[in-house]
């Protein structure tokens, strides 16, 4: 690695020092309460996967660039300068953490390793050893962006395509479109993904509730999160505020995506309209009696849910999804442990665009354990990311537990009168 | 539009987010420089997605066409 | 000599290593103030409920601790506890401060919060030699432990040693409190002259020991003292 390189690192990571950073690097007493709380740990015991072991590789180079100690004594710290070798092994530890933050409620202090890992990713980039997938799937979202004017009309033409199937899980009246685009004053704009699969379901669901709403052009997940540049992170989260704007919609409902729900609603400023995850939205709809589910659809089968992180621990969505299943189900069992202690899929933080189906599978294991203890044989959940996860792991072990969206299981419910 | 010499034909449908930018950026390596992979898929977004990719990427989006809820997109490896 | 470095680590270290410390923490605390603040929320949910008690509360019981690691928890409380009575018991040891007796010739808990706290610092050190903790441990880690240790070891020879006489105490939490105010009246009076006991030289190590770790005090892990509350903030507020 060469001095120019080095120096680049040195800045970006002091770049990033903020009180909460320097708290974080400063004060862990390696007690080790944290190590047992990430699934990759659990699933299968390996310091380097634990959430200390993983903060670890970051706050060595912190102590040895920023605290007087380890200038002077490195060896106290065990403090280590950049180099490829340590470079390989943060992206080892940065890329096998999906930014579950579960370790963040096992430590007395509440270090937050998904914001170390966030920093360590940042370093990958800089050091030109991030995954090329991540960031080639942010720079699309950013021309996507620039060029959306271009690729309007294909798109709208796709969206229009998709009515029949939209009408066979619900018939709107007679000259309503299926699937609304460019509504000017909107109560809802709809956030999916490039999948029919993520339009459908929820364009029955709000036309069942006859809701004056719009789906936006772009889609939600924000891949800039995922490679930890906050540049982009940004520039991909503003395409959808400026398209909320330029519409002047009540609301910004993000589809099943969790990340995409915490960056838009947590990690990207105030907003003149609210962001909500299209959970809460149907939940909504449910207590206000817009739509109605029959709950034959799922008889005779036993239904869990998987909390996804992003929208559970990290965006505080737990009653909205019990709720909308205790109209989908009579039979519906908790997993354990649940709700903010519940076990990460294993599939967040990038890990599932970037395949790496070896370590994903091997790294969930308790997952696998932990849905298969419940006896059912529907595991729905609100995430895609989540939704392929375990789709993969059910696969994979055999388990024969079928994974469902929850607005599919929702849309497909839905009582015409 | 079929008058366009495909060297290979990618069936992408129903694919969970993001895979099929991820598996066409995989693929393009899979064909010669100036040969052109067609790309089936169900994705509305895809319309705009691969455009952008492919402006990042240095490829070039030939045309797109859609029949019976079908998107066929034609890819073209420049570089 | 030996009486000259007796001196020395018993009144004038005693000074330097406090002022350093006490610059050293301000120092530290100032310099994190300094920094741009986190911008966008840290906050686990679901969200509680008065938060910012509740982080503090939390901050000081550790119920995540006690959940997971019960043992830990039990000599973390005991040991952070304990270090909370050593403060207080030494600082009662002075004439104007009495939290027992001024008559009485022991220090505050008799002895049993040094044992209490030797025993805990012991089980961390042992701990910290077993997998997983040993791979996550680095060298300060033990090292501050085993400083502790040392501190607490001499402090419980002491308390032992003052009463080695058959007839009552060699030295007094008078003896000693009549040491501490001389230190905080700045009359250096040679402590020599003040605590007679035989045992002298234990006492100098122990001292010597204390300034050692008010020294590193600024620049260890200990620093998690000022920053557990504003840590579990973050995660709260
Ligand atoms: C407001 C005051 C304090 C709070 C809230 C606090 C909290 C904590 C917490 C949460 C831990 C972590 C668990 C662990 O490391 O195993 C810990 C460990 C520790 N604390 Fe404190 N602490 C405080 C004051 C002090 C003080 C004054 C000392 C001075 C000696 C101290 C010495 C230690 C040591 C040495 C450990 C590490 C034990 C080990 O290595 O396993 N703490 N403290
Ligand atoms: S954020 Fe999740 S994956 Fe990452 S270290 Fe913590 S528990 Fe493990
Ligand atoms: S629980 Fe917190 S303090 Fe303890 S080792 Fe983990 S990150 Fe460090």
């Amino acid at each position: 690695m060469d001095e120019t390189r080095k120096q680049e690192l040195i800045k970006t990571l002091s770049s990033r020092l903020n009180q909460a950073m320097r708290m974080y690097l400063d004060n862990c007493t390696r007690c080790g309460t944290c190590i047992e709380a990430c699934h990759a740990y659990a699933s299968e015991p390996d310091i380097k996967y634990s959430p200390v072991g993983r903060a670890q590789n970051i706050r060595r180079l912190y102590e040895k660039y920023f605290k007087g100690a380890g200038k002077l004594a490195p060896w106290l710290s065990e403090a280590i300068e950049f180099d490829d070798a340590v470079m390989k092994k943060v992206y080892d530890t940065a890329y096998t953490c999906t930014g579950c933050r579960r370790c963040v409620t096992y430590c007395p202090f509440g270090i937050d390793t998904q914001q170390i890992q966030s920093l360590a990713k940042q370093l990958l980039i800089v050091a030109d050893m991030e995954p090329k997938v991540l960031s080639m799937l942010a720079d699309m979202s950013i021309a996507k962006g620039k060029n959306i004017d271009k690729t309007k009309g294909s798109f709208a033409t796709a969206v229009s395509n998709l009515e029949t199937e939209v009408l066979e899980r619900w018939r709107s009246e007679a000259g309503a479109k299926a699937v609304p685009l460019d509504v000017q004053d909107a109560n809802v704009l709809y956030i999916a993904l490039a999948g029919k699969h993520s339009i459908i379901p929820a364009a029955s669901i709000m036309n069942a509730a006859k809701e004056k709403w719009s789906l936006s052009y772009f889609e939600a997940v924000n891949f800039g999160a995922f490679v930890g540049n906050p540049q982009k992170t940004k520039e991909i989260a503003d395409r959808i505020i400026q398209e909320a704007t330029r519409l002047n919609v009540k609301e910004v409902v993000i589809c099943e995506c969790g990340t995409a729900y915490r960056v838009m609603k947590y990690m990207t400023g105030e907003h003149p309209f609210k962001v909500i995850s299209f959970i809460e939205l149907i939940a909504r709809y449910l207590q206000e009696g817009r739509i109605k589910l029959d709950k034959a659809k799922l008889q005779g089968r036993k239904v869990t849910y998987h909390d996804p992180c992003q929208l559970a621990r990290n965006g505080g969505v737990y009653e909205e999804p019990r709720y909308i299943l205790s109209h989908l189900t009579d039979d519906f069992v908790e997993m354990t442990p649940t709700r903010e202690d519940n076990w990460c899929c294993g599939g967040g933080g990038g890990l599932v665009a970037m395949g790496e189906k070896d370590f994903r599978m091997k790294s969930a294991k308790v997952k696998v354990d932990q849905f298969t203890a419940t006896g059912a044989q529907v595991l729905s959940t609100a995430c895609e990311n989540c939704h392929t996860q375990l789709s993969d792991l059910s696969e994979h072990y055999k388990t024969g537990v079928k994974v469902e969206y929850l607005s599919d299981l929702v849309s497909k419910a839905l009582v015409q009168e | 539009m079929s008058d366009i010499a495909v060297a290979k034909i990618l069936d992408l449908k129903g694919l969970p987010c993001p895979m099929p930018v991820v598996k066409m950026s995989q693929e393009i390596g899979s064909v010669q420089v100036g040969e052109v992979i067609e790309v089936h898929t169900t994705d509305p977004g895809s319309l705009s997605d691969f455009p952008a990719w492919a402006s990042t990427a240095g490829q070039e989006v030939l045309t797109s066409e859609q029949n019976n809820g079908v998107i066929k997109i034609f890819v073209k490896r420049l570089v | 000599m030996v009486d000259k470095i007796f001196y020395f680590i018993m009144v004038p270290m005693v000074y330097l290593a406090f002022a350093w410390c006490a610059v050293g923490i301000m120092w530290k605390v100032v310099s994190i103030l300094r920094l741009p603040k986190q911008t966008h929320t840290l906050k686990i949910f679901p969200e509680k409920s008065a938060a910012g008690l509740r982080a503090t509360i939390e901050a000081f019981t550790m119920p995540s601790v006690r959940r997971h690691q019960p043992v830990l928890w039990f000599f973390l409380g005991v040991f952070h506890l304990g270090i909370l009575g050593l403060i207080l018991s030494h600082l009662d040891l002075l004439p104007q401060i009495n939290l027992v007796s001024a008559e009485s010739k022991h220090m505050l808990g008799n002895g049993a919060i040094g044992v209490a706290v030797t025993v805990s610092v012991l089980y961390f050190l042992l701990r910290r030699f077993r997998t997983p903790i040993r791979e996550i441990s680095v060298p300060a880690d033990y090292l501050i432990l085993f400083l502790l240790f040392l501190i607490f070891i001499t402090g419980d020879t002491i308390s032992w040693a003052n009463s080695w006489n058959p007839d009552g105490f060699v030295l007094t939490k008078q003896d000693f409190g009549a040491y501490l105010n001389s230190l905080v009246h700045f009359t250096f009076t040679n402590p020599r002259d003040l605590l007679t006991g035989s045992h002298y030289v234990v006492i100098v190590i122990h001292v010597l020991l204390a300034n050692l770790l008010l020294l590193a005090l600024p620049f260890s892990k200990i620093m998690h003292t000022f920053f557990a509350v504003p840590l579990n903030r973050l995660r709260r507020v």
